[in-house]
């Protein structure tokens, strides 16, 4: 009886274990869809493909999944990280000339900002919040309707921001790229520090990020890595097939998207 | 007489304008290949006057720009542009371009 129940045991936890390491949660490489001369920053997906910014050309682009120019907006001031709606808006910080701007049903308007950044480098927009990664004054703009608030400021240490390229709304936090600080910081809409993510992972600029409803995804733009983590900051998965320079990644599904700076391409991984 | 004058004077204003050139300045910086780098130090220099063809380099690591005709930008206006973007400027050098004609010296980054 005892060595039965002793089975049972055994085989329960080999059970778990067989499930915690199952092939089918690790992301593995896919393909690659190669872009030719767009020199990708930020992503948007959408059903029928992904939007692109394009600094080097100052463009934001349609593609399909096959790399194919479908729709092109010229004449940005270096768009960089781009964000996406429910109602298919695409949201672009113009980094030289300090300017956010909407497409919107084919067309181009600008967005009224109360508090002017210097080089916003990413835009998140939920409902009427907007957040904006203000890369030379190393904040985070939140802007609600007509209520400022600034998260960050200059610096090395919890709450301190040094080059931020990359932010996301979650809930009710806010993600953010601390670049050159290496490392993703947490806040929340109040401005408070809630905690570090990655630290201690010998990241080289954390280029782009991405949240989805269970992990935090972490482009390494000079260790040519995408990182995984739960959202208690612990490593899951590190990624490097096929990344040169990464600069930025979505997860739609049971598919990853990472941009491919240094590549101009788009990396696919599943699960 | 007149006529020699004249001829004279036409010679002068073609070796003139034959010699007339611009400044190209050259400015070698590290740590250029992440494009927030990049248009950060473009972001910069596009303030100073004087300044016009601002190119960058992302692979070489290098930062170039003609001088406006008839201005000089100073090393030191470039050096504390380099280092408002964040970054140590390594190498400041300068090259003679030819006064290119309207059309291409209008042309803008």
């Amino acid at each position: 009886m005892k060595y039965h129940a002793y089975n049972i045991i055994i085989s329960i936890v080999l059970l778990i274990l067989l499930i915690g390491c199952s092939p089918k949660l690790k992301w593995r490489f896919s393909k690659e869809i190669p872009l030719g001369e767009i020199s990708p920053i930020g992503i948007v997906y959408e059903d029928d493909g992904f939007w692109l910014s394009d600094a080097e050309r100052n463009r934001i682009l349609k593609v399909n999944f096959d790399g194919v120019i479908q729709e092109e907006y010229k004449g940005f001031h270096r768009p960089m990280h781009i964000s996406g709606d429910d109602s298919s808006k695409i949201y672009i910080p113009e980094f030289l000339i300090d300017n956010i701007k909407v497409i919107s049903k084919g067309r181009v308007k600008n967005i009224v900002l109360l508090e002017k950044p210097d080089a916003p480098a990413a835009i998140d927009v939920e409902n009427d919040l907007i957040a904006v990664a203000d890369f030379y004054n190393h904040r985070i703009i939140l802007q609600e309707n007509d209520t400022i608030t600034i998260l960050g400021t200059e610096g090395h240490g919890n709450g301190k921001l040094y080059y931020p390229t990359d932010v996301e709304i979650k809930g009710s936090l806010i993600y953010v790229a601390d670049a050159y600080n290496n490392r993703v910081q947490v806040f929340d809409k109040q401005g408070d520090f809630i905690r570090n993510i990655g630290e201690m992972d010998s990241i080289n600029v954390a280029s782009g990020i991405y949240v989805s409803n269970t992990h935090v995804y972490v482009t390494d733009f000079y260790g040519n890595r995408l990182l995984v983590y739960d959202f208690g900051g612990n490593l899951i998965q590190e990624l490097n097939e096929h990344l040169n320079k990464p600069t930025d990644v979505i997860v739609s599904e049971q598919s990853l998207y990472i941009t491919n700076y240094g590549g101009n391409t788009i990396v696919i991984y599943k699960r | 007489m007149k006529h020699i004058i004249y001829i004279i004077a036409i010679l002068l204003f073609s070796i003139t304008a034959a010699f007339a050139q611009q400044r190209q300045v050259n400015v070698r910086v590290d740590g250029l290949s992440c494009p927030f780098c990049a248009y950060g130090l473009e972001k910069k220099f596009i303030k100073i006057d004087g300044v016009e063809n601002l190119k960058i380099d992302v692979d070489k690591g290098i930062l170039t720009f003609t001088e406006k005709e008839g201005e000089t930008v100073s090393e030191e206006d470039i050096r504390k542009a380099v280092k408002q973007a964040g970054f140590t400027p390594r190498e400041i050098t300068y090259t003679k371009q030819p006064i290119k004609d309207e059309k291409d010296r209008n042309t803008k980054r």
